[in-house]
């Protein structure tokens, strides 16, 4: 009879020690960087793909907290260097720019990772609104 | 014997049954009957077009009408066109509303309307890669019982871009439940070339072009392709294993630009077939200032030495392109 008593004693203090508190708290939404250079990967105009046809290969986007630069321009959203922000930094759905000397110009953005690589899809009008480029950025390892 | 005459008799109702099952099936249909319009319009006017419509049903259905236009893509017929339609089981004039591109066609693999049209349909046969397939549903739904038939008028107004263009039009009936799924759940039309005698330089759609400019719309800050076909009709290049374009840019402030050197940037790429092209970014093709904006673009086509030039018709006048977005 001492040894069931002492057998159940010790297995209700194993499930009583055992047993912890679910943690159910939802981890924080991290805020999205884009900090680094990223070039062109994918270039469509009205849905026709440009990329092998015209040379995006020098093509660089260099952004760090809240400017952008930009070397060996193509037609882009914008032209010149400036500051660029997130409508949500922790879920960005449109990219904004603001050149020097210009106006905010905002872009629709996608920010899929593809074959665990994280890309940057724009899409804007540098030139006719009727005429519409859709650029798939990645950035340069 | 017996069991022959089993077999035969079996194979007789099969053969009675699969011909029913083809009847009831193709006893389902959309057609556009025939096609009112005018030969041509004058730019800056209105196209008026009306489509004698016939609906078959063979079992009832409820869905909205879809009918769409194959149109250049300048003329803006998305938000300029209106569509109502009369019809035999409804009173006074329906109205269409173009249909948002986010839609997805109905059995359409999640394709919108306008990427479906020209997937199944075609590009009506235009020469130049600046077309699009507006659609239009209508606002109401339609109940229509089994084994009827409905004669719809469709009446289409079009406000016309004042550019000079012939176009081969193009016309699509169907419905928002069946989509484009079978040959005979759908009609379409294309009754030939059809011509805007409006201002500028011909934008020639229904014939082979030497030169083509796409997009037809752009800006000095789009990428613009330049295609030679060099098979259309004789000339110095039709045989020339390379060729190069020759360009002269006008800013707005009537400057000339030229670059004619038979570099890798004017260098055009082979298609195959005598079809060439090359894409250029006019800003940079031009070296423009900042402050520079161009205008017109007159150029040619050279072979390698720069000796034999070709410019419009085969000629020694340049081809014409005007930068406008509208």
């Amino acid at each position: 009879m001492k040894k069931i008593i002492g057998t159940s004693i010790i297995i209700l203090l194993l499930v009583n020690f055992s047993c912890k508190k679910e943690n159910t708290a939802i981890p924080p939404e991290p805020v999205k960087t884009i900090s680094g250079s990223w070039k062109i990967i994918k270039a469509l105009r009205n849905g026709t793909d440009l990329t092998n046809r015209f040379d995006f290969s020098a093509f660089r986007i260099n952004f760090s907290d809240s400017t952008y630069t930009i070397e060996n321009l193509v037609p882009f959203i914008v032209s010149k260097n400036g500051k660029w922000n997130f409508d949500d930094p922790k879920y960005p759905f449109k990219i904004s720019f603001t050149a020097q000397n210009s106006v905010e110009k905002g872009s629709t953005m996608l920010y899929p990772v593809v074959d665990g690589v994280r890309n940057i899809i724009i899409s804007f009008s540098p030139g006719c609104t009727l005429n519409t480029y859709q650029y798939t950025l990645q950035k340069v390892n | 014997m017996k069991s022959y005459k089993l077999k035969k008799f079996h194979n007789y109702l099969v053969r009675i049954l699969a011909t029913m099952i083809v009847v009831i099936i193709i006893s389902c249909s959309m057609t556009i009957e025939s096609v009112v319009q005018p030969s041509s319009v004058n730019g800056g006017s209105v196209l008026p077009v009306t489509l004698n419509v016939q609906v078959t049903t063979n079992q009832s259905q409820t869905s909205k009408l879809m009918i769409a236009m194959l149109v250049p893509k300048l003329w803006n017929v998305a938000n300029k066109a209106s569509i109502t339609f009369t019809s035999d089981i409804t009173t006074g004039a329906q109205p269409m509303t173009v249909i948002p591109i986010n839609s997805p066609a109905p059995n359409g693999n999640g394709l919108n309307w306008p990427n479906y049209l020209a997937a199944k349909i075609g590009n009506g046969g235009n020469r130049i890669n600046d077309w699009e397939w507006v659609a239009f549903y209508s606002n109401a739904d339609f109940s229509l019982g089994g084994n009827v038939t409905v004669n719809a008028t469709v009446s289409i107004r079009i406000p016309v871009s004042n550019d000079n263009i012939s176009f081969k039009l193009g016309y699509v009936v169907a419905n928002s439940t069946d989509g484009l799924s079978e040959s005979n759940r759908y009609g379409s039309f294309f009754p030939g070339c059809f011509t805007v005698n409006g201002t500028g330089d011909l934008i020639d759609f229904c014939n082979p072009q030497l030169a083509t400019v796409e997009p037809r719309t752009a800006s000095d800050n789009d990428i613009i392709t330049i295609g030679f076909d060099g098979g259309v009709a004789a000339n110095l290049l039709e045989n020339a294993s390379t060729i190069y374009l020759c360009a002269t840019g006008i800013t707005t402030s009537g400057t000339r630009i030229d670059v004619c050197s038979q570099v890798a940037a004017s260098k055009l790429n082979s298609l195959g077939a005598g079809r060439w092209n090359v894409d250029i970014w006019p800003r940079k093709f031009f070296s423009l200032a900042d402050n520079q904006q161009l205008e017109k673009l007159e150029y040619f086509f050279t072979d390698a030495a720069g000796a034999n030039k070709v410019g419009y018709g085969g000629g020694k006048a340049p081809f014409l392109y005007t930068f406008k977005c509208q």
